[in-house]
């Protein structure tokens, strides 16, 4: 098992209705408002407070693209700062950080978008960039006229929102985590066959302070860190090696989730996986069952239900890149694609603890939700933004915006974006034993590895770190050079029996790329174990 | 903002170095700094969806005392921010434990001549991306109705670093992508053309629009094909997409630590073996016309024309500062830009001379499989061919392929002549790859993929 970090709840989703969620933030803004970054900062304002000039500066910028011929307008000004602490075996490699700070303003005209950003945090440079996006608005408007109708939302004048967290990672000492870091890269290189290793905490935060022409004024804080390890073994004669990396998932949480995966006390197992490998019996392909560990199926997720659930893909919007989808037309599809058994409960949030899509507001005003995207096995809805929610909604009956408006930083124009989406477990709370119990003839598949899937979301090929032999109901052997791959629809539909809450895991991608210029989204995605029947399995040797 | 289209001028990137410098107490001190304009302009279902430009600028600063460095980047230039960035760098660094791999800041050096920077990218209005989108929108509608989504990117700025021991470099650049696909209204089918440069005027917007279109027209109604071991045309833009990925392995380091195809059983690297059809060569040199990069690292070390593979033998492999100087090598730059040089075999002559085998135009989702045998895994995508009898006889469904790289370059039959691509998978304006089309032998198109 991977670590399980504290203060994660094993169905998180559960513990946060409306009421106590915003009861939550409330809480983490105020401990953090007794403990300023700058007492362990003193020298880079990082985080400041939304001062009075910020606030003025973003109404007039929204004033300004309002006046200039905007419909509707946003602005975000945010900053970003980000640290990453990087080993090669004992030897620090990487110490750095970075910050960014800007404005970017968006404005709707007719049917057409415009976008501009600046870094230039005066009323001159700021007036320009507002006029520059109405003026692109209006003049691609012109070429092509068309219209967009907006999903209601109501204002929210004085919001404020952050990340709960206990520790601020800005808090502890580089030394302290290239210390980690040696530590269990020192376990992982006692381990006989181990020859390297490289780890990393990246630790990010954000403040965004959101205006819309709604007459919202949302001011929000996020914290995010992604510890890991990579370590890899070579054979006595030199002509193998294997690595075990993805050792651990990034969180929306502090310092305290480094500590709870404990990198030191678990790298010697990760370590013996990566040599443990190395002798391991090659799989031998064909058609198996196969038992997800969550560690490998929340990417799983991510690629065969997250992205195709998509409503601009699948209406042809990411079509020269990210592709459409095979969920689509809608009109053919919500209420009547059979996705998997009837067991099977997907659910989108930006609301679930620990989640890195998990936020108060989206960038386009609209308050953090939670809903069903599979119900009993069923295609009932897709992720939306405020422009997309009406193109569906008498199909839905949802007639807001499921708020997945996200752009990453204040130089990148918002759209739709991943929510967390996440596979819930069990009723019956089975174990993972109980899972690996119902196979008779299997592999199991832990961590996650390669991947790559076609852009309509049909073909997949995936990998994974540590994958096992299964005889009988028992583990019997170690394998490698496992690849899963199949067809979604027939993949999904092939989920026999998944764990109950005791095996729920979140996992995360912080660099989920999408749009052009492209932007990265980091989400997270729950889900227990699962068995499927009869998959293929490749020997990628 | 288009003033800001050039990034910062060398005499006031090369004032804002000095600056940082000036306020650095460390030991020795290197900055680089980044700054420009990005414009861009996004079309699908035959409207422009968005369009957008950014103008940024960014210092990092590296500080070091002994062995000990850290860096820290900012966006904000003035004296109190750019004071308090290097202060933080210095007090990150003397709490950092020591770097043994640390090499010392580079002196004053010799870079060769490269103009990179081209008016027609950086004065590029909105309204001439617009109008070259709507070119492309219309054209597709006047092919059948057919639905257009694309792209047009362009990047515009400059690059300077600087040492406390005396180095300073400078290089402006342009670059800009557009690529578009084109659908039939029924999704039945999909097709793509796009070019990528550093001058805007190499862009032919015209033939992309036209052949997005024709290459939409003719993949309609694709069947499927067993899978299996082809004969495989790669158009130039797939070569592109998997040679970008040979880049990043072309590396001594890992190479010599056995953890590389590049390494050899039992120690060091595979430097003088021919490894590949004798016909391969494969070299990146920074003033390559239309591809031209930055002569220099974010180190200041100089970067020439460097040939990886010539006569399908690897000649070179990068070697870091400090990797050159614990094997006592000359270190060497690793890639910035990658030319897999031509042959004399048109396109047109591949598919006459092929009995069985099938036209790919592009990849996707290129992830890797097997890093002992450069073996990636990914999908073709937006018009694939069956050849029978030197004709193109059919659309195909699309494939996932599963091959090793290092066995493409050895099954070479037949190459073509080179053209700068749009080698990223997100068509953004990227590391330029300037490659041929090229006839494979024996490509492992692994299972079939429905996606249109």
């Amino acid at each position: 098992m991977l670590p399980r970090p504290v203060n994660l709840p094993a169905m998180p989703r559960a513990a946060l209705d409306r009421r106590d969620f915003l009861k939550l933030s409330a809480a983490a803004a105020a401990s953090m408002a007794v403990l300023p970054n700058s007492a362990t900062t003193p020298t880079v304002s990082t985080h400041p407070t939304a001062d009075a000039n910020e606030r003025d500066l973003i109404l007039y910028a929204l004033d300004q693209v309002m006046a200039a011929g905007a419909d509707y307008a946003d602005v975000r000004i945010s900053r970003h700062w980000s640290q990453g602490v990087g080993v090669r075996e004992e030897k620090l490699i990487e110490a750095s950080r970075s910050e960014s700070y800007g404005i970017g303003v968006r404005a709707l005209v007719g049917g057409s978008w415009g976008f501009s950003a600046t870094r230039k945090m005066d009323r001159e440079n700021v007036a320009a960039v507002a006029k520059e996006a109405a003026e692109t608005a209006a003049a691609n408007n012109k070429i092509v006229p068309g219209t967009v109708e907006l999903a209601p939302v109501k204002s929210y004048p004085h919001a404020h929102w952050a990340t709960p967290f206990e520790i601020d990672p800005e808090s502890i000492p580089i030394e302290e985590k290239a210390e980690l870091l040696f530590a269990a890269s020192r376990a992982a290189l006692r381990v006989p066959g181990v020859k390297f290793v490289s780890g990393r905490i990246g630790s990010a935060k954000e403040r965004r302070l959101t205006a819309t022409s709604d007459g919202s004024l949302i001011d929000q804080r996020y914290v995010r860190i992604s510890p890991n390890l990579d370590i890899t073994a070579i054979a006595a004669d030199g002509r193998d090696f294997q690595s075990r990396g993805s050792c651990v998932e990034p969180s929306a949480m502090g310092w305290e989730y480094v500590l709870a995966c404990d990198l030191p006390g678990n790298a010697a197992r990760w370590a013996e996986e990566a040599v443990m490998k190395l002798g391991a019996k090659p799989v031998e392909p064909g058609v198996w069952d196969l038992v997800v560990h969550p560690s490998n199926l929340w990417l799983t997720i991510h690629e065969n239900i997250g992205h195709p659930t998509e409503l601009d893909r699948a209406l042809g919007y990411e079509a020269n890149y990210a592709g459409t989808s095979f969920v689509s037309p809608p009109e053919t599809m919500i209420g009547k694609l059979r996705y998997g058994p009837e067991f099977m409960q997907i659910i989108g949030d930006r609301t679930q603890a620990g989640g890195c899509a998990t936020t108060g507001w989206d960038d386009e005003g609209v308050p953090a939700d939670e809903w069903h995207i599979i119900q009993d096995g069923v295609f009932v809805d897709y992720q939306t933004t405020r422009e997309q929610a009406a193109w569906i909604a008498p199909l839905t009956g949802v007639h807001r915006s499921h708020g997945c408006a996200y752009g990453m930083d204040w130089k990148s124009m918002p759209f739709q974006r991943m929510p967390n989406v996440s596979l819930m477990p069990n009723p019956k709370d089975l174990s993972e034993d109980d899972v690996i119990a119902a196979c008779d003839r299997g592999v199991y598949v832990e961590g996650r590895g390669s991947y790559s899937i076609d852009q309509q979301r049909y073909n997949f090929q995936f990998g994974g770190q540590v994958f096992w032999e299964i005889r009988n109901g028992k583990k019997v052997r170690p394998l490698r050079d496992v690849a899963y791959y199949g067809r979604t629809p027939e993949f999904w539909n092939s989920l026999a029996l998944i764990g109950g809450e005791q095996t729920y895991f979140l996992g995360a991608s912080s660099s989920d790329a999408k749009g052009q210029p492209v932007q990265l989204n980091a989400v997270s995605h729950g889900c227990p174990i699962a068995l499927f029947r009869n998959v293929n399995i490749l020997n990628t040797a | 903002m288009a003033a800001d289209r050039k990034g910062l001028t060398r005499d006031d990137a090369q004032a804002l170095c000095n600056r940082v410098l000036a306020l650095s107490k460390a030991d020795e001190a290197r900055v680089n700094v980044s700054s420009g304009w990005r414009g861009y302009t996004r079309v699908a279902t035959n409207r422009i969806t968005s369009a957008g430009g950014s103008e940024s600028v960014s210092v990092e600063i590296t500080s070091v005392f002994g062995k000990r460095q850290a860096s820290v980047s900012t966006t904000e230039i003035d004296d109190v921010s750019l004071e308090a960035a290097v202060r933080e760098s210095e007090r990150l660094a003397q709490l950092a434990p020591e770097s043994p791999e640390r090499m010392p800041e580079l002196g004053a050096q010799q870079y060769g001549e490269v103009n990179a920077y081209y008016d027609s990218t950086g004065a590029m209005t909105t309204q001439a991306r617009a109008e070259a989108a709507a070119a492309g929108i219309k054209n597709a509608q006047d092919a059948g109705l057919f639905v257009a989504a694309g792209y047009m990117d362009a990047i515009a700025g400059s690059d300077a670093v600087a040492t406390s021991a005396g180095l300073f470099a400078w290089h402006p650049q342009t670059s800009v992508a557009s690529t578009l696909t084109v659908r039939t209204p029924d999704n039945l089918s999909s097709g793509w053309a796009g070019d990528e440069a550093n001058d805007w005027m190499q862009i032919e917007s015209d033939r992309i629009a036209q052949t997005a279109s024709a290459k939409a027209a003719a993949w309609r109604s694709a069947t499927e094909l067993d899978p299996g071991k082809y004969t495989c045309i790669l158009e130039p833009t797939a070569v592109g997409m998997l040679m970008l990925r040979l880049a990043f392995d072309l590396n001594a380091r890992p190479a010599d630590e056995g953890r590389s195809y590049f390494g050899k059983p039992g120690g060091g690297n595979r430097i003088g073996e021919a490894l590949f059809d004798s016909r391969v060569r494969l070299l990146s040199d920074p003033a390559w016309p239309d591809a031209e990069t930055a002569p220099f690292t974010e180190e200041g070390q100089p970067v020439g024309r460097t040939v990886w593979v010539d006569k399908g033998a690897l000649t070179n492999l990068a070697y870091s500062r400090y990797w050159a100087d614990k094997q006592g090598r000359a270190p060497l730059a690793g890639p910035s830009n990658l030319i897999l040089e031509g042959g004399s075999d048109s396109l047109e002559s591949m598919i006459a001379s092929t009995e069985r085998g099938v036209l790919i135009t592009r990849f996707w989702y290129i992830r890797g499989l097997n890093p002992r045998t450069i073996a990636y895994t990914g999908l073709t995508r937006d018009g694939t061919f069956l050849i029978e009898n030197g004709k193109i006889s059919r659309p195909v469904k699309n494939f996932r392929f599963n091959q090793s790289i290092a066995d493409m370059l050895k099954n070479v039959e037949m190459i073509g002549s080179t053209t700068r691509v749009a080698a990223g998978e997100d068509s953004s304006a990227g590391m330029p790859i300037v490659v041929p089309a090229l006839k494979i032998r024996d490509f492992g198109l692994a299972s079939v993929s429905d996606a249109i």
